[in-house]
């Protein structure tokens, strides 16, 4: 991690100041303890990180909403979730966000987009470069159930596979609600795999992208 | 904010309730309450979601996604349908959750099933809050209970004329007309038969019906499929010549004992001309073992005082010698010990209540240890205790002087039944085990938060805990909180591990065992508490409530993403163990002498010699795992 608390007291990111507040909330987060990635999925908090924008250039696009859906052993509990707009205040609502997710192992669909977008408006906003553990449900899903997914697919496929609905598709928190059921699917297989943790499960992710690459 | 988003996917939970029974015509407060509290979860294909064997359930589901089945476990049926397919919209468990008891189903994903699940107070409380919901599970009970009614006023005849015992002559016990074929028959066809009609045992006769031979499932592996059998050869170059066979008017003890000292599990039956009549199996048999096991347990129910006990526990010992005779399995035999005892246990209770005044009283008498986790063999001391709860307005001490008083005449009535008094006093009556649900939390807290080696030793005792007669409530809460805590202290459970590992299994480098001075191996101290050890920490580790050892094995290891296979070869290791205790206490109790778990390997013959030595090898293996997952 690069020294961004130096920076961001230095409030060297160009946009408005961040209130006290913001201040005590990132410096909470930064203090917390690392996660343990090696233990079991039974014991680890995940959590679901997806994003809202502007359009999908990367160049030109802005994060519009952010969410975040916790999954705790194995269980997706409709309290453990956050949903907000940036709008006029972006660096509260993603110092929200950062209090939601604290420094768990973070599930996206679509890294390349969603995780492009969201380090980009954490380094904007809070001056932030955050080294989670990120884990790409996009390349995960082919990798455990090859029965099912020949190739990476699209969410929209990817939730009719399981017959997962939600109540609003393209919303931050309703697609999210819809990658956590997809990863509690994941999960399981994974056990049944021997990827039995956040670090095993990246693991496998990583060697099927480049598997991947290579094909 | 974040409410903003727990709203959201609270409402997106009321939409889905709302297109299913009950939830359609459920007060609006009630409905907001299931929503607020539904978690989901994932149950993949082929899981068990809810088995009777995870004891009083925690949660009440409602289906997603997927499909559920309902099973009937256990020996009589209680409802007409054997099995039910649960789909989106539909709960279970309703009655054992309402009830507090364990269910009689064992509910199984038959899909990729998603479930909502809220706990089980929180359903009664809804059941409190909701006269809609009070009046479907109500209603839904009353119509298990007829529908269990009609099914008992059908069998209840059927069941007079099952009251056979081991002197029934075989003729009776043979239930169908057993599958033959000729000895020229190809292989091919004879397996065909044997999977289209489900059975274990092909019987090959001559042309006058007199068997040649047989061919049992479990001679496929070795001799077809390993050997590479042509399927086109006739069947008679397979099959098992000159098959064992008892004459129709045999008894089903000669069978068990025919069984036994041939080590077979089936038997032809012939008629006076030798010709086949049937074939009875180990299981067709041991089926006859229950009923005298039921005559055994009214003995027990009905018995009016302490001696006609003394009488009964004579009987579950002899019982049990029997079955050990006959080659049945430990797992089986310890559950019926264990069972027997337990009513033996709760006799000497009631018992013990007409004479001490208890109503009013909310206790719950505990086992622990070996007891505890359902695992006694035939020489166990006692191990028990009591949890109560103080009502509000009443003092503490007078009451557990009550309490005490009750205890001892229940330790004294044990002992007269062949129990031992604990020459370590964990007995009931004993004021330091006769405690409060909040005492014993903060005892067990306190061993949690100074792991010194006696606190360690304590935890591999009572955490082993279970409330075997009176309110399980209590006992429930106190695991419930156990395993939460422990869930949040690794540093108590690396601990408890590294005592785990301070005995190895006895395997020797240049010896097949390491045996102690005496030339024998402690089958308990190095070989079952190696198990025992290690289940009770992966039980406290994945929250599994259960305290037997197979069980906690079992549930923990699917959390894990252990394979079936795998913790099905440690179970039988375990019980492999177990097993030669009992017989190892068996020849002692013969001979009068002290009974003892020691065994000298090379008196075992070498078939038990070897399967001892593979036991001790997953005993290793469990070590393993618990090794590299605390990196000791």
């Amino acid at each position: 991690m690069n020294n961004w608390l130096s920076r961001l007291l230095a409030s060297s990111t160009g946009s408005e100041p961040l209130s006290e507040q913001a201040r005590q909330t990132l410096a909470r987060w930064a203090a917390l303890p690392e996660p343990d990635l090696a233990r079991a999925h039974f014991e680890t908090r995940y959590v679901v990180v997806n994003t809202e924008s502007s359009g999908l250039d990367l160049d030109k696009d802005r994060v519009l909403a952010v969410s975040a859906v916790g999954i705790d052993g194995g269980i997706l509990a409709p309290q453990d979730s956050y949903y907000a707009v940036l709008g006029e205040h972006p660096a509260e609502a993603l110092t929200g966000l950062l209090q939601a997710v604290g420094k768990a192992p973070l599930i996206v669909f679509n890294s390349a987009f969603n995780r492009t977008m969201l380090e980009r408006a954490l380094e904007e906003h809070l001056g932030l470069a955050a080294d989670w553990l990120w884990i790409d449900l996009y390349f995960a899903l082919p990798a455990l159930f090859p029965e099912r997914f020949e190739r990476p697919t699209r969410l929209a496929d990817c939730m009719s596979s399981f017959g997962i609905e939600t109540f609003q598709r393209h919303h931050a928190l309703g697609d999210g609600w819809a990658i956590a059921q997809l990863f509690l699917a994941v999960q399981a297989r994974a056990l049944a795999q021997s990827a039995l943790s956040p670090r095993g499960l990246a693991d496998l992710e990583r060697s099927y992208r480049q598997y991947r690459r290579k094909v | 904010m974040t409410a903003i988003a727990a709203d959201l996917l609270v409402g997106a939970s009321t939409d889905f309730l709302r297109n299913f029974s009950p939830f359609n015509r459920m007060e609006p407060g009630a409905l907001a309450f299931v929503a607020e509290r539904a978690v989901l979860a994932f149950h993949p294909r082929g899981s068990d979601i809810l088995t009777t064997e995870m004891g009083v359930p925690r949660h009440f589901y409602i289906v997603q996604r997927g499909k559920v089945q309902a099973r009937q476990t256990g020996p009589t049926a209680v409802t007409e349908y054997a099995s039910l397919t649960l789909g989106p919209g539909e709960c279970f468990p309703i009655g054992a959750i309402s009830a507090q008891r364990p269910s009689t189903n064992a509910y199984v994903a038959v899909e990729d099933s998603f479930c909502f699940q809220i706990t089980d107070e929180d359903f009664l409380q809804l059941m409190q809050m909701s006269p809609v919901f009070h009046l479907f599970c109500t209603q839904y009970i009353a119509s298990l209970l007829n529908q269990s009614r009609q099914q008992l006023q059908t069998t209840f005849s059927q069941r007079a004329a099952e009251q056979q015992t081991m002197t029934t002559p075989l003729g009776q016990l043979v239930k169908r007309e057993p599958v033959c074929v000729g000895p020229y028959t190809p292989t091919r066809a004879a397996l065909e038969q044997m999977n289209a009609q489900h059975i274990g045992c092909l019987v090959i006769v001559d042309d006058e019906n007199h068997p040649v031979g047989v061919l049992t499932q479990s001679d496929l592996l070795p001799r077809v499929i390993l050997a590479g059998f042509d399927l086109e050869r006739p069947i008679g170059e397979l099959m098992t010549a000159n098959p064992h066979q008892l004459a129709a008017t045999a008894s089903a003890y000669d069978a068990a004992l025919e069984m036994a000292t041939h080590g077979v599990r089936h038997l032809l039956v012939v008629d006076a001309e030798g010709r086949i009549k049937g074939v009875v199996s180990e299981r067709d048999l041991f089926s006859l073992q229950r009923i005298s096991l039921r005559q055994i347990r009214a003995g027990i129910e009905n018995a009016p005082d302490v001696g006609a006990l003394q009488r009964a526990s004579k009987d579950i010992r002899q019982l049990a010698l029997n079955l050990i005779a006959q080659g049945i399995g430990a797992e089986q035999l310890t559950q019926f010990i264990s069972a027997l005892n337990d009513a033996l246990t709760r006799r000497v209770i009631q018992l013990a209540l007409e004479r001490h005044d208890l109503v009013g009283i909310d206790f719950g008498w505990m086992a622990f240890g070996s007891e505890g986790r359902h695992e006694q063999t035939l020489s166990t001391d006692q191990d028990n205790g009591i949890i109560w709860r103080c009502p509000e307005i009443e003092a503490v001490g007078p009451i557990r002087q009550r309490l005490i008083a009750f205890a001892r005449e229940v330790n004294t009535g044990l002992a007269e039944c062949g129990f031992p008094l604990c020459k370590g006093n964990i007995m009931a009556s004993n004021p330091e085990l006769c405690l409060t649900l909040d005492e014993w939390k903060s005892r067990f807290g306190s061993w949690i938060r100074e792991p010194v080696p006696e606190a360690l030793l304590n935890a591999s005792i009572f955490f082993d805990f279970r409330v075997l007669y009176g309110n399980e409530r209590l006992g429930d809460q106190l695991r419930t909180w156990l395993n939460k805590i422990v869930r949040g202290n690794s540093a108590f459970l690396r601990m408890m591990a590294g005592n785990a590992l301070q005995v190895a299994p006895p395997l020797g480098r240049l010896r097949d065992f390491v045996v102690e001075d005496d030339g024998t191996i402690d089958l308990k101290k190095s070989g079952a508490r190696l198990f025992v050890d290690v289940a009770r920490i992966l039980a406290l580790r994945t929250g599994v409530d259960s305290s037997s050892t197979a069980q906690r094995l079992r549930q923990a290891s699917v959390k894990m993403g252990v394979s079936a296979d795998e913790v099905a070869a440690i179970i039988d290791g375990f019980h492999f163990v177990q097993l030669l205790r009992l017989r190892a206490q068996h020849l002692e109790s013969e001979n009068d002498g002290q009974a003892d778990n020691r065994v000298d390997p090379d008196s075992l013959n070498e078939l038990d010699r070897r399967i001892l030595k593979e036991s001790f090898r997953q005993a290793r293996k469990l070590q393993l795992r618990l090794k590299l997952d605390y990196q000791l």
